[in-house]
């Protein structure tokens, strides 16, 4: 009896374990090549659809905006919330920038926080005295694709008001 | 002996492997990166474009093109400051140089990129060393369209030049734009 016994564990803890070897190994090459190096992240959603180009440029650290149809967010943390409405003349909902947080065309909440970043960059360039750390006015803004063009121009200004002069739109290479 | 040695060399120990890989499955899933982004360069136009140095010496002969890309609901414009082009391109008062397809532009789709393509090629051959292009999109143009309108400026895959796509006017400045 106890002999039985002992042969039949002996059975069952001799699990195959090289197919499960081989599909790990699989995932784990798919895994490698998929590796992103980029410091750059978006994470899409329904409100944030990036639209696909195809042009081939690196994206670089900057200062992130993210315009999704909902709100508007800086480096991560929530600025404002856009404001949907029926237009016009066709009826068709748009978003737009609730008319009470602009000052003309500038977005004073987004202007305020993008001064502070501005000066916080200068800062650190001045500081490290390094060329690759000087304040560029860079500034990475990634939109949802279906967002009117006069929100998009209307946060360009605001972030040329706060001295941010280059844009790089964030794609999704194509 | 030999068939003893044959079922030691069998059985090899691949537990401490496994437990190996399954710690770096989730590490690289974390890391792994499913769209791969890039980025599309643009300036103000208080600022300026983004001119090559070199570019100054050479347009001496020719005045500056300011070549500029009007996005409407109805198409694009393409219009420039040198009179030379005006007149042969610009299509001032009946409407878009290049009409969508389908009148009031519904869909990204019915904006003519083909065509605008074939123009920009024609203007990139009367001025090689221009780069740069104004696009001055309205209010309600999706920035979908914004997009494919700077991919279509920038280079036509369509016409390679030593291999690759024919690089037209990569420099792009989006101007303030039309009510």
């Amino acid at each position: 009896m106890g002999k039985k016994k002992g042969r039949r564990q002996v059975a069952s803890g001799d699990l195959n374990i090289t197919s499960m070897m081989d599909m790990m190994t699989i995932i784990l090459v798919f895994l490698l090549k998929s590796y992103s190096t980029t410091d750059v992240s978006v994470a899409p959603s329904d409100d944030l659809m990036i639209p696909v180009s195809s042009t081939k440029k690196k994206p670089k650290l900057a200062v992130h905006v993210v315009i999704s149809r909902k709100e508007i967010l800086v480096d991560g943390a929530s600025i404002l919330r856009l404001g949907t409405y029926a237009d016009a003349e066709t009826g068709q909902p748009t978003v737009s920038v609730p008319a009470e947080e602009k000052r003309g065309q500038m977005i004073s909440r987004l202007y305020d926080k993008l001064l502070e970043k501005a000066e916080t960059a200068k800062d650190l360039g001045a500081r490290t005295g390094d060329d690759s750390f000087e304040f560029k006015g860079e500034i990475l803004l990634s939109c949802d694709r279906r967002l009117p063009f006069s929100v998009i121009r209307e946060v360009m200004y605001t972030a040329g008001q706060a001295q941010f002069g280059n844009f790089r739109f964030i794609v999704i290479k194509g | 002996m030999p068939s003893k040695r044959s079922e030691a060399a069998e059985d090899l120990n691949l537990v401490p492997i496994m437990n190996l890989v399954t710690i770096l499955i989730p590490f690289l899933l974390m890391a792994a990166e499913f769209v791969s982004l890039a980025v599309i360069d643009s300036t103000l136009p208080a600022i300026g474009a983004p001119t090559d140095p070199k570019d100054e010496e050479k347009e001496e002969d020719k005045p500056p093109l300011n070549l500029s890309v009007i996005l409407t609901n109805a198409g694009y414009t393409v219009a420039g400051s040198a009179a030379v082009l005006a007149s042969a391109n610009e299509d001032g008062e009946g409407g878009p140089t290049v009409p969508c397809k389908e009148s009031g532009c519904p869909t990204v789709d019915s904006y003519d990129i083909k065509e605008l393509r074939r123009l920009l090629n024609e203007i990139k051959d009367e001025y090689e060393d221009e780069e740069n292009v104004i696009l001055v999109p309205e209010s309600k143009v999706p920035y979908e369209v914004l997009v494919k309108t700077m991919d279509a400026t920038r280079d036509d895959p369509t016409n390679k030049v030593g291999g690759k796509a024919r690089i037209l006017f990569p420099y792009v400045v989006i101007a303030g734009g039309a009510k």
